[in-house]
């Protein structure tokens, strides 16, 4: 800032030749001196108060070169004198340009908005003579060409300059000398008034010093190319234009403030153009804007100006200019709250001069602008703020504070914009809200609530009011608007009682009226919250009902990663309602590329097979969730495991002899397997350890053992309801215990008795009985009861090794006539029995506009009827042509995730649905727990007639 | 009352005069007899020759849903039929059809009814609806009328089978009319033919066991989830009253002095049995006292009942006389009979295969 000066001296020296004393001058020079040296102090002292030395010696600088500033005007009106003398316009002309320029240095140096009153006489001066001139036509006839084109164009100018100046123009010609001390004392309102307002900039200028600087520069070349216009000299900074508007209220016309509005927006953009500075001016023009309508496209300006504030797309707007920006919407929801006449829109470019229509103005005035847009733009900001600012920080949970202020803004909009009927924007602002608030269980909900409620109480003093109210008090303090708002909008957010009524109301108004993308996330916000809420049932109804899955893939990855979200975050609302296969279901595909942190969006895995380049690291940083969303790895990962070990346990006991054959989940055999090898078995320490260990008490039939170490695992305490999940845990890993047990040593037991059982697993005998009975029916275990004396009786109907590799042979060979048909099917492209009945449930869904569940026509229900091997081809194929499409969208990085979603999703689709669907091919009577291995044998035959038919777009 | 029925006769009489032309048309069987196939030439005839248009026939349609108000479903249906064969208009048929139906319905004639409801269904399934939305709607309404019809129609128990397992159906039914689930599961159990569609419809109950409960879907929850013998008992005996009371499943037959209600007796009749079957399956001695005390019935009478299972070759088993008990025979299959299974269709289907393969390689051939 310093370096200001240091240019102002050496522009000095130059013109010293030329200075003189005038009377009036000297007089003017006392008053201002002393005022702009304490301001100057001041205000300099805020900015670089380290070094109060050279702010002392810039003093006395400064005073020096305000006497020559006055000098060197007072030389310049003598020259004018002379000038009129001989009645030479030409250089007339050049002395009053002068002139001007010199008014802006004295201005600048005086830091006070006081014209000198030199000036003004030497203007009333001009006045006059160029009036006698005018009058004068036969000496006007006389004069030279270019004398006379001079006093044409100086005619113009005068008119122009003295318009701002015509208030103390005429006080001037009123008494002449009087009028002094008046205009001092305005001095001294109006500088109270500019310190005031100068703090703000200050502040935020010490942010971004740098840019500041940098429009510093520009501004230099400014003021030296332009001439009289009085408007260049405002662009210094915004508490000169401040001031100079102050000065004369009643003078400012819409005129002015449009056409000083149409020139700052002009700049913007400009290479050199101060981002903050122009938020200042316009913040100012919004003060003495003349209409409601000008004052709502001025409001609107600065809101897109506050944007502009921040540059890069990685960083995020500072927080204050955000709230700030959050204040300046609500004042534009205030005016058209006002003056419902006021239309807001996108679509027309409004007529020139619609804005200049009174307030009285009855017709429908139109003012650009997207109140949806700006309020995305608000979100996006917050949710980047809430990115970088470091998690552990207090500053994080300062910052999390502030969302009732975007949540009270986001719902007057989306009033606003329901009253205008304009509900597609509504929708997407409730989509803005909804994500807000699905991530939070009831509790966290309930803290926002209060939270908002104890502000309310303490009448607007803590929180969210803090930026609110000194920006208040400022306004009143100074002068008041000239479009003065009442704040109509309520500045507090209301909440019902429960999150879900809350989302319930949303939600539907977006299913209502929102457009695809906005009703898939919505309904994937939705999944994600009733979830949370343990309600299974429906999350998983409205997941099927509306093929998300199907359609996942093709979306925007913050979209896929709101998928794999509401995926997890239903995986563990299964796991609590004890619903072990349909988690696992959910988790598996999370977890089998090993990339959880990068699918979820909380933290970049390290791939070790390839660099990921600077780019796609950018943007993957760019997508990460903040961390109070985030879903707890551990928690999760303890889950996957724990129902894989729950499903594959008995699984891996019952096919001792081929135990690749039916694998559930291959990520826990790659676990196991590793951990096998290990030659000693240290104690566990993470939540992989733990489950290893567990898994192997419970391969022996040790249940006890096995819950005591699952239950040792600290994240437990993160479950709402521990105790009931515990419970349900332990009696799952009985249960399963008894069927590991059963299957392990049935060939060594000729008769079983069910009390023995139920001793030895602390089961009550139905239990037991309804276990055993259903491992009979499916003839997993070749056993029936003895009724009278309450026994298992073993069959023992074990294979010879020929027999059970001439079991092997077969299923294989069916495996190859399987494999036989489908590429017989796809080359001729014949037998695709799924194709048509598939189409037409996507017809449907694609029309059903209305009614999410009107899609129901379960996918996995169609393919199950028309064959595995139509299914199979169909269902591959569309993953071969997205996976295809992705790699055509965008570089490596998106052909990586759409790979990622493809595979994912396909998974999700033929997994989860054949566990709820799919087993049309059962045998008699099964049940669907107990055709989980039928059902997974299905399973692995679609996915290697996936893995086939992937390749066929390379053959064909 | 009276200025009630002052307007309701001056109404019929209004709409009576409008549609009157229509009428005495529709009346003359000899005319009737001109009328052709081809709608647009009946409209076109009736124009030029007897100055009947479109007014009149819409009001023939008035006319016939206020003789469905009165009471008067015959001539309702009459009408409605003739209106069926002489509008144009989509929307208007099929209402007229749903009049026919609600027509038929009430008179019960099941016959017909049941005719109309095919007709119905034909055109809901036909897809040329606003939104599928209505068409759900429509499908959902179609199932509960239905149910007038399958419940006393004579095949109906079939009907209902047939027309709810449709993917459509079912998934109408899931969506949004859970309850009609008890009356599929009534229909399964008492009917022995379509033993099959049990599995699947154990499936279904057991996806919507979170919306819809209720004794008889528990039933067979319990029977072939839990395998909870006690359970389905118990349950067995909520289905009881639970069918008295239900106006479609418990319809009594007065049979000279006393009532019975036909449907309970079987119901009761085909659950015993499997309740029966699915113990047997699992078990391989059973003690026939225990199971004649779990069916409700007397020692000899499980005996008697047993054997009649054994001799009708239902049953591979033997009693036991001696210490009263059913000793199974053994259920599973020979190893070399298992392989063999499993091979057998393999040459079938690979004989289709190597056909279709020579079938179409020279098609392919002289396509290019």
């Amino acid at each position: 800032m310093a370096s200001r000066f240091w240019t102002q001296g050496d522009s000095d020296s130059e013109e010293e030749e030329v200075s003189d004393y005038g009377d009036e001058g000297a007089d003017e020079r006392v008053g201002g001196g002393e005022s702009a040296g304490a301001l100057a102090g001041n205000r300099y002292l805020q900015g670089n108060a380290s070094d109060s030395d050279d702010s002392d010696g810039q003093r006395r600088v400064v005073r020096s070169a305000k006497d020559k500033r006055f000098e060197e005007m007072s030389a310049t009106v003598d020259q004018m004198k002379n000038a009129m003398k001989i009645n030479d316009w030409v250089s007339l002309q050049e002395h009053f340009d002068k002139m001007n320029k010199q008014l802006e240095k004295v201005i600048r140096v005086t830091e006070s908005d006081k014209v000198p009153n030199l000036y003004i006489k030497a203007l009333v001066m001009l006045e006059d003579f160029l009036a006698q001139a005018m009058a004068n036509k036969e000496a006007k006839k006389k004069m030279s060409s270019s004398n006379a084109k001079a006093l044409n164009s100086m005619k113009q100018k005068l008119k122009k300059n003295n318009k701002q100046f015509e208030d103390l123009i005429n006080k001037y010609r009123e008494k002449p000398e009087s009028d002094e001390g008046e205009v001092e004392e305005d001095d001294d309102d109006d500088d109270g008034s500019g310190s005031d307002v100068a703090e703000d900039p200050n502040a935020i200028m010490s942010d971004l010093e740098d840019e500041s600087s940098d429009g510093e520069g520009a501004e230099g070349d400014n003021q030296l190319g332009g001439g009289g216009d009085w408007q260049k000299q405002m662009s210094r900074k915004d508490k000169l234009m401040d001031k100079q508007f102050m000065k004369d209220p009643s003078e400012i016309t819409w005129d002015i403030v449009d056409k000083k509005l149409k020139e700052i927006v002009a700049a913007r953009g400009r290479k050199g153009t101060g981002r903050v500075e122009q938020v200042e001016q316009l913040t100012f023009l919004t003060r003495v804007a003349k209409t409601p309508a000008q004052k709502l496209q001025v409001l609107f300006n600065v809101v897109s100006a506050q944007f502009d504030v921040n540059p890069s797309l990685s960083g995020h707007m500072p927080i204050s200019v955000w709230k700030k920006c959050i204040d300046n919407m609500l004042m534009v929801l205030d005016i058209l709250e006002q003056h419902p006449n006021i239309v807001v829109d996108d679509s027309a470019e409004p007529e020139e001069n619609e804005t200049q229509k009174g307030a009285d103005y009855k017709g429908i005035i139109h003012v650009w602008g997207n109140m949806a847009s700006f309020l995305e733009r608000i979100d996006v900001e917050f949710f980047k703020s809430l990115q970088c600012i470091d998690p552990h920080t207090k500053e994080y949970v300062e910052r999390l504070r502030d969302e009732p202020l975007f949540f009270v803004l986001a719902q007057n909009v989306q009033n606003y914009l329901e009253r205008i009927r304009d509900f597609k924007a509504a929708a997407k602002v409730a989509l803005r809200r909804v994500e807000l608030v699905y991530y939070k269980p009831q509790e966290v909900y309930d803290a926002l609530r209060n939270m908002v409620e104890q502000d309310g109480a303490t009448g607007g003093q803590s929180g969210d009011a803090d930026s609110d109210e000194p920006q208040l008090v400022e306004e009143s303090r100074g002068r008041p608007p000239f479009v003065v708002t009442p704040e109509l909008v309520p500045r507090k957010p209301t909440f019902p009682e429960n999150s879900r009524t809350l989302m319930d109301i949303l939600v539907s108004l977006i299913y209502k009226h929102g457009d695809e993308r906005t009703k898939a996330r919505a309904m994937l916000c939705d999944i994600y919250h009733h979830a949370i809420l343990d309600e299974f049932s429906t999350a998983r109804d409205l997941l099927l009902m509306s093929h998300l899955q199907d359609g996942v893939q093709l979306m925007d990855i913050s979209t896929q990663i709101l998928f794999n979200r509401a995926m997890a975050q239903l995986g563990l609302c299964a796991f609590r309602v004890s619903l072990i296969t349909e988690a696992h279901g959910c988790l598996s595909e999370l977890y089998s590329g090993g990339r959880v942190k990068e699918l979820l969006a909380q933290g970049v895995s390290q791939s070790r097979y390839h660099e990921k380049t600077p780019e796609q690291e950018k943007l993957e940083r760019r997508r990460q969730m903040p961390y109070h969303m985030h879903i707890n790895l551990e928690l999760l990962e303890a889950v996957h495991l724990i129902c894989a070990m729950l499903l594959e346990v008995p699984n891996m006991a019952a096919n001792t002899h081929d135990a690749k054959r039916k694998v559930i989940s291959k990520t826990f055999r790659r676990l196991l397997e590793v951990s096998e090898r290990q030659t000693f078995v240290g104690p566990p320490e993470n939540v992989r350890d733990h489950v290893m260990a567990a898994t192997r008490a419970l391969s022996k039939g040790d249940c006890q053992k096995t819950f005591d170490v699952v239950s040792s695992l600290d994240i437990w305490k993160l479950l709402r309801n521990r105790e009931s999940v515990l419970e349900m845990l332990k009696c799952k890993i009985k249960e399963e215990g008894l069927r590991t047990y059963l299957f392990t040593y049935s060939s060594c037991y000729d008769s079983l008795s069910l009390d023995q059982l139920t001793a030895m697993f602390d089961l009550s005998e139905a239990n037991v009985h309804s276990i055993v009975s259903k491992m009979m029916i499916t003839e997993e275990l070749h056993a029936s009861w003895d009724q009278p004396t309450r026994c298992i009786i073993f069959h023992n109907v074990e294979h010879t090794r020929l027999q059970a590799l001439a079991f092997q042979l077969t299923e294989k060979l069916s495996v190859l006539a399987d494999t036989n048909e489908r590429a017989f099917e796809a080359k001729t492209g014949g037998g695709l029995d799924g194709l048509p009945r598939r189409r037409e449930g996507q017809e449907y869904s694609g029309a059903a506009a209305g009614r999410w569940q009107e899609n129901f026509v379960p996918q996995g229900r169609l393919g199950g009827g028309g064959g595995g091997g139509g299914g199979g081809g169909y269902g591959s194929r569309v993953g071969g042509r997205t996976s295809a499409s992705g790699q055509a969208m965008g570089g490596g990085f998106s052909r990586d995730w759409a790979g990622q979603g493809q595979r994912g999703s396909t998974g999700y689709s033929a997994g989860y649905q054949s566990n709820r669907y799919q087993d049309t091919r059962g045998g008699v009577g099964r049940t669907p727990y107990q055709t989980g291995s039928s059902v997974r044998g299905s399973q692995m035959e679609g996915g290697s007639g996936r893995m086939v038919t992937l390749n066929r777009p390379g053959r064909i | 009352m009276v200025d009630r029925r002052v307007e309701v006769v001056g109404r019929l009489k209004s709409l009576e005069e409008s549609a009157a032309p229509l009428i005495s048309f529709l009346q003359n069987a000899s005319l009737v007899q001109e009328l052709r196939p081809d709608k647009q030439y009946n409209l076109q005839m009736l124009n030029d020759r007897f100055q009947i248009g479109p007014d009149q026939i819409e009001a023939l349609y008035q006319y016939a849903k206020f003789q469905f108000e009165c009471g008067n479903y015959s001539g309702a249906a009459d009408y409605l039929y003739q209106y069926r064969a002489l509008c144009t208009n989509n929307e208007r048929s099929l209402s007229a059809l749903w009049g026919k139906l609600a027509a038929e319905i009430l008179m019960q004639n099941w016959d017909v009814a049941l005719e109309e409801l095919n007709r119905l269904k034909e055109i809901i399934d036909s897809k040329n609806f606003v939104s599928p939305l209505s068409q759900l709607q429509n499908r959902i309404w179609l199932m509960h009328w239905s149910l007038f019809i399958f419940f006393n129609h004579e095949n109906g128990r079939n009907g209902i089978i047939d027309l709810f397992f449709q993917d459509r159906y079912m998934n109408a039914i899931q969506t949004n009319a859970h309850h009609l689930l008890r009356y599929v599961a009534t229909a399964v159990v008492v009917n022995k033919r379509r033993r099959n569609m049990l599995k699947e419809l154990i499936k279904v109950i057991q996806q919507e066991q979170h919306s819809y409960k209720d004794p008889i879907t528990e039933f067979l929850e319990c029977l072939y989830v839990n395998y909870d013998f006690d359970g389905a008992q118990r349950k067995l005996r909520e289905c009881e009253d639970v069918i008295l009371n239900d106006p479609f499943l418990g319809k009594r037959v007065e049979d000279s002095s006393f009532t019975t209600v036909p449907l309970r007796d079987e119901f009761l009749e085909n659950a015993r049995l499997f309740i029966f079957e699915t113990y047997c399956r699992i078990h391989q001695c059973i003690d026939i006292g225990m199971l004649a005390e779990k069916l409700d019935m007397s020692y000899d009478e499980a005996e008697r009942w047993i054997v009649n299972l054994v001799r009708n070759a239902k049953l591979d088993a033997k009693i036991d006389s001696k210490s009263g008990t059913v000793i199974m025979g053994p259920n599973h299959l020979n190893v070399y009979e298992q392989i063999m299974e499993s091979t057998k269709q393999l040459s079938v289907r690979t004989y289709m295969l190597a056909k279709n393969v020579s079938e179409s390689a020279p098609a392919a051939q002289t396509a290019r």
